[in-house]
């Protein structure tokens, strides 16, 4: 068991905690992030916990967040299953290349590469509908499902209920071969960075391979369960992981991301990307801060 | 293609079904750990790590946080059962793989 010298909590920072938890799971589930920009800081900065305490606390959590939306999400056929498993048979082995690759690395400069690249994707997102434009497909991206749907590409076309719209939205993927190559990617980023992969992954979906903005949402969520549970174990593995302190940050998440999942569901896809690319904003912003810190 | 949708909604409902269920159970058990440690050590100067009085809410909080941690693998275990029962090779395959890149990187951290 680590033993370190932390704040005595009290019960204003259990309700700081459960707080802290709530706007994380709200924003994460909202957006199909993880919320562990906003997490983490507060751990280590305001109780002064330890960097490992902070991050597996942090992934609980994200844990907690993505499994109340992704139950939310797949409920209402938002998520698209067959896609996230695809997708994850890339991510997670870059995730593990990324583990080799960190100790070659710096980190300070990789933050700075990764804070230049959500810059040019936060504009992408809030100005284009899509990088990738040579299908240019109709306006809600609908197709008409294939009668012999056995190949990969056609697997992958599916529909759900639009609650802001009022219709239900037929999509197709597109440029898988691009997707996949975008998310091996993103799972290095992953793990040299320590960040959730639903600011990559999210899009990946929606610029790169043409999935409506909630759907790429949905399915992130999905994604983000997967494999932020594997972290979290081996935290908890490595007994960094703090009940007292999990439990309040833990409720705050699964509430928090109730209210996100149904906003989302409600709101238009178009408001969503928005809202994702300003939040992009910010993120390349503490990037280029923990690169200026270490330089 | 009816039949495929079918073969979806099996497939969401059980996905969603896990998730829900797993969230509950565990959110369940951390909410009845942390009464307990407002019950027995009130609310006052409550220290992260274990003390006497803190083990029993610990220990529960601890079992409620190991079930959310399994909770998102299930629904991998159950894309690999639905697949293989479908006799869908190509999502089987795919499914697998997910698997097995899981095990893999626990294996790798953990040793």
């Amino acid at each position: 068991m680590l033993l370190c010298q932390t704040t005595p909590l009290n019960e204003l920072n259990l309700w700081a905690l459960g707080g802290t938890g709530l706007v994380a799971g709200f924003l994460g589930s909202m957006l199909g992030v993880g919320g562990g920009p906003i997490i983490v800081p507060v751990l280590t900065l305001a109780l002064g916990l330890p960097i490992h305490v902070a991050i597996g606390s942090s992934l609980v959590a994200i844990v907690a967040n993505s499994c109340t939306a992704a139950g939310i999400y797949t409920q209402a056929r938002l998520t698209n299953v067959k896609l996230g498993l695809l997708l994850e048979t890339t991510t997670t082995p870059g995730a593990i290349v990324g583990g080799f690759i960190a100790a070659v690395i710096a980190p300070s400069i990789l933050s700075a590469l990764f804070g230049l690249i959500l810059i040019y994707t936060a504009y992408t997102m809030i100005t284009r509908r899509y990088i990738l434009n040579e299908n240019v497909l109709p306006k809600d991206n609908s197709a008409k499902t294939d009668k012999a749907a056995n190949d990969l590409p056609s697997s992958l076309t599916t529909s759900y209920h639009d609650q802001n719209l009022g219709k239900v939205v037929t999509y197709k993927v597109n440029h898988l071969p691009q997707g996949l190559g975008a998310s091996f990617f993103a799972g290095i980023l992953s793990s040299l960075l320590g960040i959730g992969g639903g600011i990559i992954k999210v899009p990946v979906m929606s610029l790169v391979m043409g999935v409506p903005m909630k759907a790429a949402i949905a399915t992130s969520t999905f994604m983000i369960a997967i494999t932020t549970t594997v972290g979290a174990l081996i935290y908890y593995y490595h007994g960094y992981i703090y009940p007292i302190i999990i439990a309040p940050l833990v409720i705050g998440a699964v509430i928090g991301a109730r209210l996100g999942a149904e906003l989302a569901q409600r709101a238009r896809g178009v408001l969503l990307r928005r809202i994702f690319g300003t939040f992009l904003f910010l993120v390349a912003l503490l990037m280029f801060i923990r690169t200026a810190n270490v330089v | 293609m009816e039949r495929r949708n079918f073969k979806e909604s099996r497939l969401n409902n059980w996905v969603s079904l896990i998730f829900r269920l797993g969230i509950a159970i565990s959110l369940a058990l951390v909410v009845i750990g942390l009464i307990i440690l407002v019950v027995l050590s009130g609310t006052k100067d409550i220290q992260p790590l274990f003390r006497l009085d803190q083990i029993p809410a610990a220990i529960v909080i601890s079992i409620g946080i190991l079930i959310l941690l399994l909770t998102p693998i299930l629904p991998v275990l159950i894309s690999v059962v639905t697949f293989w029962t479908e006799r869908n090779k190509l999502y089987l395959g795919i499914s697998t793989t997910v698997l097995f890149f899981l095990i893999l990187s626990l294996i790798l951290a953990l040793t």
